[in-house]
């Protein structure tokens, strides 16, 4: 398992589009920070008072909460979509599936391996920018404690008596939402590797993941629709965020964890069966 | 020598949707046999290769390998060394790389491989070292082969090994092939090319429509489908004898020998006859080729298959 863990990792890491990605994932960071440099030199609207941009303009500990926050909406829910839906999908695309599979290498080992070398890829991307962010922040910002003053008794939650967050907590709070994000890509990654194996063409199962993840987010925004959307994949995965804005860890953090297992269960279960049972003619 | 079977096809059927692609189609090939499928594109020569590697399941029948049923990622499968259609790489890898990564995938160390053997198969020199992106179809093939000989396989399965070559790899790829032969590897190649089945292999299956309609050596096929010229040391009475045995529609004379012309039975049969006769047997060899042989035992197929269908069909 190691082996096809380590060769299918090889794979995908020593492509063109990888670097390119990796790239992107630092230089848009760093752009962001100075986008947040230069707007803290305009008079501001009320609006975004509260915001992590808001925040981050504070100090630099705060500045990758506030590029995961943007950057998790889209940006990285492409990249792992790609990652995801390239895994099995890109090997049959170049015809090289059905030589992997003349070998006495089990079905189900060989999705694991590429599924977890997907996950490892996600992960990666999701700290990169973390790590980015927090560099840049840190350099133009400083590494300063947070504190926000009372706003007084209409203001809700932590925010009517203003909190104060140290540099220590800052960083472990930041340890916490960029695995949080991380790991609210695990839906995502157990449909793309479903998608994957679906289709001979990479292009087709990375458009349907995160064609999922569009639409989810779309009826997610409709509140009509009540509890239902309480099962989206995306519903919870902005429920980190109350760790810097209200200084509190949100209990969806919890649900939207288990949201996303049973997502990971039920489609990884799915594609494993398929799998195993497919006929392979790419 | 005991019959030692490598491969063992018996009544495969495989389906998809309402469509057949192989009907009951069973042959066995032993060790050391050059063994060719033959058959036009669409006869459901890769779709039999694709179940006999654990790529598909059949619909029905079995497919074995060295005696055990073959299943996905079947442990057999470690023995045989396989190129179905073209050989595919990964393209932003070298040749090298390729190689390196395709045989530890399957939990095997390096040094375990004949990666020597299979780089001098290969021919590539420093373009090993190249992307495989940037190779030619032909190189591609030839890495396909070394990849395919990186475990010393025991069975070669092949599936039209030379198509997009030139001619001169077309060559080349014909006489690695003897040579593994030679070698004492077992050849199972699927091919629409024949002369290349013709040149490289011991034993033919032909198929059409995803059905076997002859199957024996190349020499049976050639001279069991048509006519063979005999040449004797006692011409008149070779023609008396041959005029009279059951399977013989015609004797003519042509130049110092006859043409007899066969309905069916083989070669060996005429052979038997003439020299249990006490003739003495100068010459004997079919009057046509391959290809004719070929095309006559597709044409007997389409007429028998249709025949069964009007009779099956409803009044």
């Amino acid at each position: 398992m190691i082996a096809l863990i380590r060769t299918e990792f090889f794979k995908a890491a020593n492509r063109t589009r990888t670097l390119v990605i990796g790239l992107l994932l630092v230089g848009l960071p760093t752009l962001i920070v100075f986008a947040i440099k230069s707007r803290g030199n305009r008079p501001r609207n009320a609006d975004d008072a509260q915001g992590l941009f808001r925040l981050a303009q504070q100090s630099g500990l705060l500045v990758p909460a506030a590029v995961l926050s943007v950057m998790s909406g889209f940006l990285l829910v492409v990249i792992a979509g790609t990652f995801a839906g390239d895994s099995v999908a890109g090997d049959a695309s170049w015809g090289n599936l059905r030589y992997l599979l003349m070998r006495p290498v089990p079905r189900g080992r060989l999705l694991v391996a590429k599924a977890i070398v997907a996950a490892t890829l996600i992960w990666s991307a999701t700290i990169l920018v973390s790590l980015a962010a927090l560099v840049g922040g840190v350099v133009v910002f400083g590494a300063k404690a947070l504190s926000i003053p009372g706003l007084g008794a209409f203001a809700p939650g932590a925010l009517a008596t203003g909190f104060n967050i140290s540099q220590a907590t800052l960083l472990l709070r930041l340890g916490i939402g960029t695995a949080y994000v991380a790991f609210g890509f695990t839906a995502l990654l157990a449909m793309g590797t479903f998608f994957s194996i679906l289709t001979d063409t990479a292009a087709s199962a990375i458009g349907a993941t995160v064609g999922v993840y569009i639409v989810s987010e779309i009826l997610d925004g409709i509140t009509q629709l009540g509890r239902i959307r309480y099962a989206f994949p995306t519903h919870y995965l902005n429920s980190w965020e109350t760790m810097f804005t209200d200084n509190r860890y949100s209990h969806d953090m919890v649900v939207g964890l288990v949201v996303q297992l049973v997502y990971l269960a039920v489609f990884g279960t799915i594609a494993l069966i398929w799998f195993r049972r497919k006929d392979i003619r790419s | 020598m005991p019959p030692d079977p490598i491969v063992e096809i018996d009544g495969l059927w495989k389906s998809f949707g309402e469509v057949s692609a192989v009907e009951d189609l069973s042959f066995t090939v032993q060790r050391g046999q050059v063994y060719g499928l033959l058959g036009p594109n669409g006869a459901g020569k890769t779709t039999s290769l694709r179940v006999l590697m654990g790529l598909e399941r059949p619909t029905r029948g079995t497919a074995r390998l060295f005696g055990e049923r073959v299943v996905p990622s079947s442990r057999q499968l470690a023995r045989v060394g396989a190129m179905v259609e073209q050989a595919a790489f990964v393209p932003h890898l070298s040749g090298m790389r390729n190689l390196r990564l395709w045989w530890e995938a399957g939990g095997a160390r390096m040094k375990d491989a004949d990666l020597d053997g299979a780089l001098a198969i290969a021919g590539l020199d420093d373009a090993i070292d190249r992307k495989v992106k940037t190779y030619s179809q032909g190189m591609k093939q030839r890495l396909g082969f070394a990849r395919l000989l990186l475990g010393r396989p025991e069975l070669l399965v092949l599936d039209e090994p030379t198509n997009g070559l030139d001619p001169g790899e077309i060559r080349e790829i014909r006489e690695l092939i003897t040579r593994l032969s030679t070698h004492g590897a077992t050849v199972l190649l699927s091919s629409h090319h024949l002369s290349e089945v013709e040149q490289v292999c011991s034993h033919v299956l032909v198929m059409n429509r995803g059905r076997l309609v002859a199957d024996g050596t190349v020499s049976d096929l050639v001279g069991a489908a048509g006519l063979v010229y005999v040449e004797v040391d006692d011409r008149e009475r070779a023609r008396a004898i041959l005029s009279n045995l059951p399977n013989v529609s015609k004797v003519q004379v042509q130049g110092d020998g006859l043409i007899v012309e066969l309905l069916d039975g083989q070669r060996s049969d005429i052979v038997a006859t003439l020299v249990g006769a006490g003739l003495r047997l100068e010459t004997i060899m079919p009057t046509q080729q391959l290809e004719e042989a070929f095309l006559e035992i597709l044409a007997a197929g389409d007429a028998a298959r249709s025949r069964t269908e009007q009779a099956a069909a409803p009044a």
